[in-house]
C-alpha cells in the first residue's frame, strides 16, 4: 500500500489519471439512478442543445445523452475489464509456456504470435468480427485475440529470464513439480511488466472496441455504446454536434485517464526511465 | 549484406502461411454456411450452389486453402459479391489513395515528432516537457474518429477553410494517371487543381499524422534521455565538446536509430486507422473500401483488404530491418 501511495505522490499524471476513474467510476455506477432511460424516447424533446434538464443535450430520438453516456460507461469499463482479462489470461498462459518449455513449442507458439502480430491490429479485429457477425461480444472476442500477442511476447521475455534465476534451480533441485515452478517461482516474478502491459492495454481495448461499434461491427443500437453512438449520430453533427461530441469525448477522457496511469507505471516500473525522467 | 537478406526473407515464410492461413480462415469463420449467410435471405439453391463452388466451400480446407494459395499466386483473390470485379484491381486502384496520405502523414509526423522529442528531452521535467507529454499521451488517446469529427466541424463546416470531404473539388476534370491525387493534378495542367487537391488532403493526413508524432515524440524523449546518461556523452561533455556539439552530433543520432523501428510499427497501426480516416472525409482508399465491403457483407473484399494491409506491414517491417542493418556499424559489424 506504501508503494501505491509513493508511485502516486510522485507521478502527478498517474494521480490526475486515478482521480479521473475514480470519479467516472462513480458517475457510471450511481448517475444513471438519477437520469431517464438511455432507451426512453421523447420524440417532442428531439435534438435539444445542451440544458439544465439534460445537460449533454439529446439526440434525434429526444434520449438524454447525458444519460446515454453514462450507461454506456457502464459497458465500456465493463468491456476493458473482460476483454484485458481475457487477453492476459491466454496471452501470459502461452507466453509462459513457451519460454518455460522452449525447443519447439517455443517456435511454434512465437511464430503464430507474429503472424498475428503482422496484421495492424484494428485491421485483424475488423476482419474477425466481421466474420463473427456484428455483436458486442464478438467484437471484444475479436479485440481480445488482437492483444493477447502482446501479452504472450512480454510473459515469454519475463520467462526466459526469471527460468535462468538460482531460486528457480533450487525449485528444480527440491524435485517441485514443474506446474508448481511455472505458477508459484515465474509467474509470480513476471508480474510487474505484465501488469504494466495491462495498464496499458485497457486503452487499447476500449478504443478498438469502441472502433468496431463505430464500423457498426460492435454493440448494435439501440444500446448505449460510446463508438456506435457516434457513429449514429453522424449525420446531425454538423447542426447538433453534442449528439456525437459527448460519446466521443468520454471515450478521449476515459482512454487518457489508463494511459496516464499506465504511461506513469512504465517509467516507475523501469529504472532506467525513472532516473532519467 | 546479402547472407542477412536472405535469412531475414526466409524467416518471414513461416509467418506469411500463418498470415495466410489466418486471411483464408476468415470467411470459414462465418457461423453456419458461409455461402447462405453471404448471399443473405432471399437466395435460390441455385445461387448457393454457385458460391459454394466458387469458394470451393464444398471442398476438404486442405484443397479449399491450396487452390487459395495457387490463386493467390496467379493474382487472384476472387471476386467482389457486390460488383463482381476482381478484388486484387479493385485494390491496386484504390491503393494510391491510402499511400498518398499515409506517407504524407509518416514524413509531417516525423518533422513535428522528432524536434518536439529533442527538445523535450534537452529541457527534461520543464513546463515545456510536461505539456508535450500530456498533449502527447492525449494524442495517443484520441480515437481517429473524433479527432476527424472535430477537425472536419471546426475547420470545414465552421471556419470552411477546408474541404469537408473528397479528393478533389469536382470543378476539374483530371484524368486518372497515377492514381495520387496532386501528381495527376499538376499533370493536368489546370491552374488551382493541385491547390485543391492539396486543401483535399490536409484534414484526412492530419488525423493520421497526430498519433504518430505523439508517439514519436515520446519515444526520442525518452530514448535521448538514456542515452545522454551513457559513459560516450559524459566523455563528449568532459572533452569540453559544445552543448550543441553533444546533444545533437552524439545523442541525437544514437536516438534516431530505434525511432526507426518505432516509425515502422506505428505505420502499420496507422494504417488501421486509415479505415476510420478515410471513412469519415470520404477518401477512396483501401480503408473506405473496406467499410464499405463491412457494410454489404462483402466477404473477399474483406479478406483481400486483410491481406494488403498486412502485407504493407511486412513489407514495412522488413525494410526497417534493412534500414536499421545499413545504418546502424554495430548491427552492419555483426552480418559479416
Amino acid at each position: 500500500m506504501s508503494d501505491l501511495k509513493r508511485f502516486l505522490a510522485n507521478n502527478t499524471l498517474a494521480l490526475v489519471g486515478t482521480i479521473v476513474l475514480a470519479i467516472l467510476l462513480l458517475a457510471v455506477l450511481i448517475g444513471p439512478f438519477f437520469l431517464p432511460s438511455p432507451l426512453a424516447i421523447d420524440m417532442a424533446a428531439k435534438l435539444q442543445p445542451p440544458s439544465f434538464s439534460h445537460w449533454l443535450g439529446t439526440d434525434n430520438f429526444g434520449r438524454d445523452m447525458l444519460s446515454r453516456v453514462l450507461n454506456g460507461g457502464r459497458y465500456t469499463l465493463a468491456i476493458g475489464v473482460f476483454v484485458v482479462a481475457a487477453a492476459f489470461i491466454v496471452g501470459v498462459f502461452f507466453g509462459l509456456v513457451a519460454g518455460f518449455a522452449g525447443g519447439i513449442v517455443d517456435t511454434v507458439i512465437m511464430r503464430i504470435v507474429d503472424a498475428i502480430l503482422s496484421f495492424p491490429a484494428l485491421v485483424l479485429a475488423i476482419a474477425l468480427a466481421a466474420a463473427f457477425g456484428p455483436s458486442l461480444q464478438n467484437a471484444m472476442i475479436a479485440v481480445a485475440i488482437t492483444l493477447a500477442p502482446q501479452f504472450a511476447r512480454v510473459a515469454r521475455a519475463q520467462s526466459l529470464g526469471v527460468s535462468s534465476r538460482l531460486y528457480v534451480e533450487a525449485a528444480y533441485a527440491l524435485g517441485l513439480p514443474r506446474g508448481r515452478i511455472l505458477n508459484r517461482y515465474i509467474l509470480v516474478n513476471s508480474i510487474g511488466p505484465l501488469l504494466v502491459q495491462a495498464s496499458l492495454a485497457f486503452g487499447s481495448a476500449i478504443l478498438q472496441t469502441s472502433a468496431l461499434g463505430f464500423l457498426g461491427l460492435g454493440a448494435q443500437p439501440p444500446m448505449p455504446e460510446w463508438g456506435a453512438d457516434v457513429s449514429a449520430n453522424l449525420s446531425f453533427v454538423r447542426s447538433s454536434p453534442w449528439t456525437a461530441l459527448g460519446p466521443g469525448f468520454a471515450i478521449l477522457i476515459t482512454v487518457l485517464s489508463f494511459n496516464l496511469i499506465g504511461d506513469s507505471l512504465a517509467d516507475w516500473f523501469n529504472p532506467r526511465r525513472r532516473s532519467a525522467a | 549484406m546479402f547472407a542477412f537478406l536472405v535469412r531475414r526473407l526466409l524467416a518471414l515464410i513461416p509467418v506469411l502461411l500463418l498470415v495466410l492461413v489466418i486471411v483464408f480462415s476468415l470467411v470459414r469463420l462465418i457461423p453456419g454456411d458461409p455461402a447462405v449467410t453471404l448471399l443473405g435471405p432471399g437466395a435460390t439453391e441455385d445461387q448457393i450452389a454457385a458460391l459454394r463452388a466458387q469458394l470451393d466451400l464444398d471442398q476438404p480446407a486442405l484443397v479449399q486453402f491450396w487452390s487459395y494459395l495457387t490463386g493467390l499466386l496467379h493474382g487472384d483473390m476472387g471476386n467482389s459479391l457486390k460488383s463482381g470485379q476482381p478484388v486484387l484491381s479493385e485494390i491496386l486502384i484504390r491503393l494510391p489513395a491510402t499511400l498518398e496520405i499515409s506517407i504524407t502523414a509518416v514524413l509531417i509526423a516525423i518533422l513535428v515528432g522528432i524536434p518536439i522529442g529533442v527538445v523535450s528531452a534537452t529541457r527534461a521535467n520543464s513546463g515545456f516537457d510536461h505539456s508535450v507529454r500530456v498533449i502527447s499521451l492525449t494524442g495517443v488517446s484520441m480515437p481517429a474518429f473524433l479527432l476527424a469529427l472535430l477537425l472536419q466541424l471546426v475547420f470545414a463546416t465552421w471556419l470552411g477553410w477546408l474541404p469537408v470531404s473528397g479528393r478533389i473539388s469536382p470543378y476539374f476534370f483530371v484524368d486518372r494517371v497515377t492514381g495520387f491525387s496532386i501528381i495527376d493534378a499538376w499533370l493536368s495542367g489546370e491552374p488551382g487543381a493541385v491547390a485543391s487537391a492539396i486543401s483535399h488532403m490536409v484534414l484526412p493526413t492530419t488525423v493520421l499524422a497526430v498519433f504518430l508524432a505523439a508517439t514519436l515524440g515520446r519515444f526520442v524523449r525518452s530514448t535521448m534521455l538514456e542515452v545522454m546518461d551513457e559513459d560516450f556523452v559524459r566523455t563528449a561533455r568532459a572533452k569540453g565538446l559544445s552543448r550543441h556539439d553533444v546533444v545533437y552530433n552524439h545523442a541525437l543520432r544514437n536516438s534516431l536509430l530505434p525511432a526507426i523501428t518505432v516509425i515502422g510499427l506505428k505505420f502499420a497501426e496507422m494504417l488501421g486507422g486509415a479505415i476510420l480516416t478515410e471513412t469519415i472525409f470520404s477518401w477512396p482508399g483501401i480503408g473506405r473500401y473496406m467499410f464499405e465491403a463491412i457494410r454489404n457483407r462483402d466477404y473477399p473484399v474483406i479478406q483481400g483488404a486483410t491481406l494488403v494491409f498486412a502485407l504493407m506491414f511486412m513489407l514495412t517491417s522488413l525494410i526497417v530491418d534493412i534500414l536499421y542493418a545499413v545504418l546502424d556499424p554495430r548491427v552492419r559489424r555483426k552480418m559479416r
